[in-house]
């Protein structure tokens, strides 16, 4: 199936902790849970965005750094007087290193029900090739 | 003032376990506190609740549920929201590199501080955020009370100067 016998492709060390080159980074900010999974043909990373509005989100890739934030809508304000508080609205950011052999062109991205699809294509060289064997 | 007179039935050690994530937070950044499985007394969905003088609002982080996947009801002054968060991953024929995101089933209940008409709550879900309103029982709710002002005459004067 589509597994592949090479470790050195996992995707998902090195957070990129370091100035992002999409701006400077907010002062705090949270760490998106994320599932990253690969296919024959791509890779899959799922980021749980609650209360992020498609407008509101930034990825990009650049030098095989894949780099997501998201700003939400602009805070309202709090509707009372709070009584518990277990989450506050801020800035997410997380990033990535990406193995070199990326389709970054045809890579897409979907908002839904605040869960971030990110689909990355393989390039050919990448996709595993079936060998026959000949019994000979 | 949060959690004023009051602690959730399901969380008997608020206090406590808000103490342990506040000191969490202060030790590693409030940025790591999206990872909530680190922190003390994980419950999902994280909620939070507000008063108004009409209403209790709740919202609840629910990333990735639709609302079929959702069922909230209101028992006497309990609100519970259960349901199952399913896994995105597909479970064969895939490499898996990360896994964080929780999936499975849930259910939650926290008791309100006064009653509540729950004929008439509301829930929404908008970007992963599922928001309850839920008007406060008249008899809970403020009442405004006419003061009126006591004078010695009708014109509002005082007699006898």
């Amino acid at each position: 199936m589509a597994k592949t016998l090479t470790t050195n492709t996992d995707p998902v060390n090195v957070p990129v902790h370091a100035e992002s080159r999409t701006g400077e980074l907010p002062e705090c900010y949270f760490v998106p849970a994320t599932d990253i999974y690969e296919t024959a043909d791509e890779l899959v990373l799922l980021a749980d965005l609650p209360g992020i509005k498609p407008d509101g989100l930034n990825v990009t890739v650049e030098d095989n750094i894949l780099t997501l934030r998201a700003t939400p809508a602009q805070a309202e304000k709090a509707p009372g007087e709070p009584l518990l508080e277990e989450f506050a609205a801020g800035e997410y950011y997380r990033a990535f290193q990406l193995p070199a052999d990326f389709e970054t062109a045809k890579i897409q991205a979907s908002l839904r029900h605040g869960v971030l699809t990110i689909r990355l294509p393989k390039s050919e060289r990448m996709k595993p090739r079936r060998i026959t064997v000949k019994v000979e | 003032m949060a959690m004023k007179g009051w602690v959730p039935a399901a969380r008997p050690f608020g206090e406590l376990q808000r103490e342990m994530n506040r000191l969490f937070d202060q030790v590693f950044g409030k940025h790591f506190a999206a990872v909530g499985r680190l922190r003390a007394g994980y419950v999902y969905p994280p909620m939070n609740v507000w008063e108004t003088d009409d209403h209790y609002i709740v919202a609840c982080e629910a990333a990735g549920l639709a609302m079929e996947d959702l069922e909230v009801y209101v028992t006497g002054d309990q609100l519970t929201v259960t349901g199952r968060r399913a896994s995105q991953v597909p479970e064969t024929g895939v490499t898996l590199h990360r896994r964080e995101r929780d999936s499975g089933h849930f259910s939650r209940a926290v008791t309100l501080p006064g009653p509540v008409d729950s004929a008439k709550t509301e829930a929404t879900l908008s970007d992963g955020v599922l928001t309850v309103r839920i008007p406060k029982a008249p008899e809970a709710k403020p009442k405004r009370v006419a003061v009126q002002l006591e004078t010695d005459g009708p014109d509002g004067e005082k007699k006898g100067d």
